[in-house]
């Protein structure tokens, strides 16, 4: 095991690093922070003064090396429209982004596993055929359309929650269902295949064979053998919530969180502020991937992870 | 369930030898009577032609405004049902623009951007992936570990950067769709040839000495196409999604152009007074998507004879 997650944790950091040098190639070869912080117009003099502000006249392995030894110590630069260091502002901003990913899970999973049972309990019935259709719905609608529908039911008509920003635990319960709906349309047919497929197993049958009810059976005995996928499926989905969902769900609600923050850093031309945002939404989602396939190993050691 | 598990279409009845593939009239009749049988693939079907057909003939249709058509004394109409009158079906918006108008309008910009990029991510990916699969070695590594990469590095992210980089554009948008989309089609296509390589047919035309190339280009890319159309599909949704998240976000179409995922954002200051803007932009984005999910839901039955004999046991004379 010790072996397996040290040859894990290295593979993870080789992908972010690799990602990192690609960043780094986009923002500093094909283009650079100066010449995006500057109006079009700007002079070449301009550049050159900017860019030697920025230390961008040195050679680019120097940048590069300048760039690299600044991750490993948590430096991300300047950000050049607020003065500060760009990981600082990114880092304040964090907390607020995990706390909308944390609220999406919790809606994920305790809507899809519920349904998912549900709709296994009544395969090929009313509740089966309804479960489907909620996925079905959930994830062809765009994310950010069901949050300005929250907002437009529950804000503006019924005034139950506020419209916009983070004030305490009710302001985030609009956007959590927002992001949560399409990761549990998606995890509560997973969720109903997979206990389906497990009922038809000798283990299901036996147990049902000696008087368990199919609901006993597929809470008690079945839920456990998907429990692997359920995990693996919900880190998925967190993935997809740190990289996708979080972003456009933070505008649509004015969240203090780091999606808004590195749109906000595009509209102010401040590329480092981007360049730092995405490195550590980056660095988020490899760490997720490795967090699963730990808590997938520990659920079902069965599983080889090579 | 996923594409990835089932070795589908005519290589899990076509493997062994060089057996004839079944003909095209076959095939076609086979698939218009699974068709009649799903109801969800009918539906899916209906909703597709339907939105492309009206991408298509947008202009030319009749009764329809002109999108662009400005017009202060009308703006902010309510669609019929809210007090709002048949000369604007689906109300106006902020500058008194007839919403039914641009919602035909936008449908052109958020159809073409995203087949676009799927075709690109599909055309791309698939190549790495025969390539991959049938030469191995440290060509594979190499291809499979930048897939990995991709993995990790989804596309919004890269958007964001590309976008903050060069600047908002449609031609960007395509671009970063495809390539948070390529890798799908080349895991898929690698694993299938790994299944395809050692089949019978493959073997004896490599012994006849035919070229890497055409083994590559004439026996396994044939024999990928049904599995990957079906891939290419269920991509189409997310590739939509995603289209209507970058113009939500301003990073594609700029205005006055219109897609729907820009009406949302223009739209959204008037939620409290104007609801049909959001409401019926993003309205159209989730039927198309339903519909493109309900075809790659059919397609993805089809292509898995296993649950397409369980179609056909369990639903006799349906």
């Amino acid at each position: 095991m010790l072996r397996w997650l040290a040859k894990r944790i290295i593979a993870a950091a080789l992908v972010v690093f690799v990602v990192t040098t690609l960043v780094f190639v986009v923002t500093h070869i094909f283009t650079d922070p100066a010449t995006v912080s500057l109006p079009l117009e700007a002079t070449e003099e301009h550049r050159a003064n900017r860019r030697a502000v920025l230390g961008l006249d040195r050679p680019l392995s120097v940048q590069y090396w300048d760039f690299v030894s600044g991750l490993v110590v948590g430096d991300l630069g300047e950000s050049f429209w607020q003065s500060q260091p760009a990981s600082k502002l990114v880092f304040q901003r964090l907390p607020a982004t995990l706390k909308l990913v944390g609220g999406a899970t919790v809606v994920t999973v305790l809507l899809a596993a519920p349904m998912g049972m549900l709709a296994a309990w009544w395969e090929r019935r009313f509740a089966d055929h309804a479960v489907l259709g909620f996925s079905m719905v959930s994830i062809s609608a765009p994310p950010f359309w069901i949050g300005y529908l929250l907002i437009i039911v529950f804000a503006v008509q019924l005034g139950w929650v506020p419209t916009f920003g983070s004030s305490g635990f009710v302001s985030l319960i609009l956007p959590s269902v927002a992001i949560g709906l399409a990761s549990a349309g998606r995890l509560a047919q997973m969720t109903r295949r997979g206990i389906v497929e497990e009922l038809r197993k000798p283990y299901a049958v036996t147990a049902m064979s000696r008087g368990f009810s199919r609901s006993y059976t597929i809470v008690h005995h079945t839920f456990r053998n998907v429990a692997s996928g359920f995990v693996t499926m919900t880190g998925w989905e967190l993935t997809r919530m740190f990289t996708g969902y979080t972003v456009v769900i933070e505008v649509v609600f004015a969240w203090p969180g780091v999606g808004r923050l590195a749109i906000h850093a595009i509209e102010n031309r401040d590329l480092v502020l981007v360049q730092a945002a995405v490195v550590v939404l980056a660095t988020l989602v490899v760490v997720t991937n490795l967090l699963v396939d730990v808590a997938r190993r520990l659920i079902d050691p069965r599983v080889d992870l090579a | 369930m996923t594409v990835t598990e089932n070795p589908m279409g005519p290589a899990a009845d076509g493997g062994a030898g060089d057996a004839a593939p079944p003909e095209n009239a076959t095939v076609m009749a086979d698939l218009r009577s699974h068709l009649r049988k799903s109801k969800a693939g009918i539906s899916g079907l209906i909703i597709c032609t339907l939105f492309a057909l009206v991408a298509i003939l947008g202009p030319w249709l009749p009764f329809i405004k002109d999108p662009a058509q400005q017009s202060l004394p009308d703006k902010l109409t309510p669609p019929i049902g809210w007090g709002g009158a048949w000369s604007h079906p689906l109300g106006t918006d902020q500058l008194g623009r007839d919403i039914l108008a641009r919602l035909i309008d936008g449908a052109r910009i958020s159809l073409l951007v995203s087949l676009a990029a799927v075709i690109i991510a599909a055309v791309l990916g698939t190549a790495l992936g025969l390539i991959a699969g049938y030469i191995g070695g440290k060509i594979d590594t190499l291809i499979i570990s930048a897939a990995d990469v991709q993995m990790a590095f989804p596309g919004v992210l890269a958007g964001l950067i590309l976008v903050a980089a060069f600047g908002p554009s449609v031609w960007l948008v395509i671009v970063v769709i495809a390539i948070s989309s390529w890798m799908v089609f080349t895991r898929v296509g690698r694993g299938l040839v790994f299944t395809l390589k050692t089949s019978l047919y493959v073997e004896a035309s490599e012994l006849a000495g035919a070229s890497s190339r055409r083994i590559m280009w004439r026996h396994l890319l044939p024999n990928l196409v049904s599995s990957l159309i079906t891939l290419s599909v269920l991509e189409l949704a997310a590739a939509i999604l995603s289209e209507s998240a970058f113009a939500f976000l301003g990073f594609g179409v700029q205005p006055p152009r219109s897609s729907w995922g820009l009406m949302i954002q223009e739209g959204r200051n008037y939620i409290t007074d104007g609801w049909w803007i959001v409401t019926f932009a993003g309205m159209a984005i989730a039927i198309v998507v339903l519909g493109v999910n309900l075809l790659s839901l059919w397609l993805q039955s089809f292509n898995d004879v296993a649950e397409r004999e369980q179609i056909i046991l369990e639903r006799p004379g349906a």
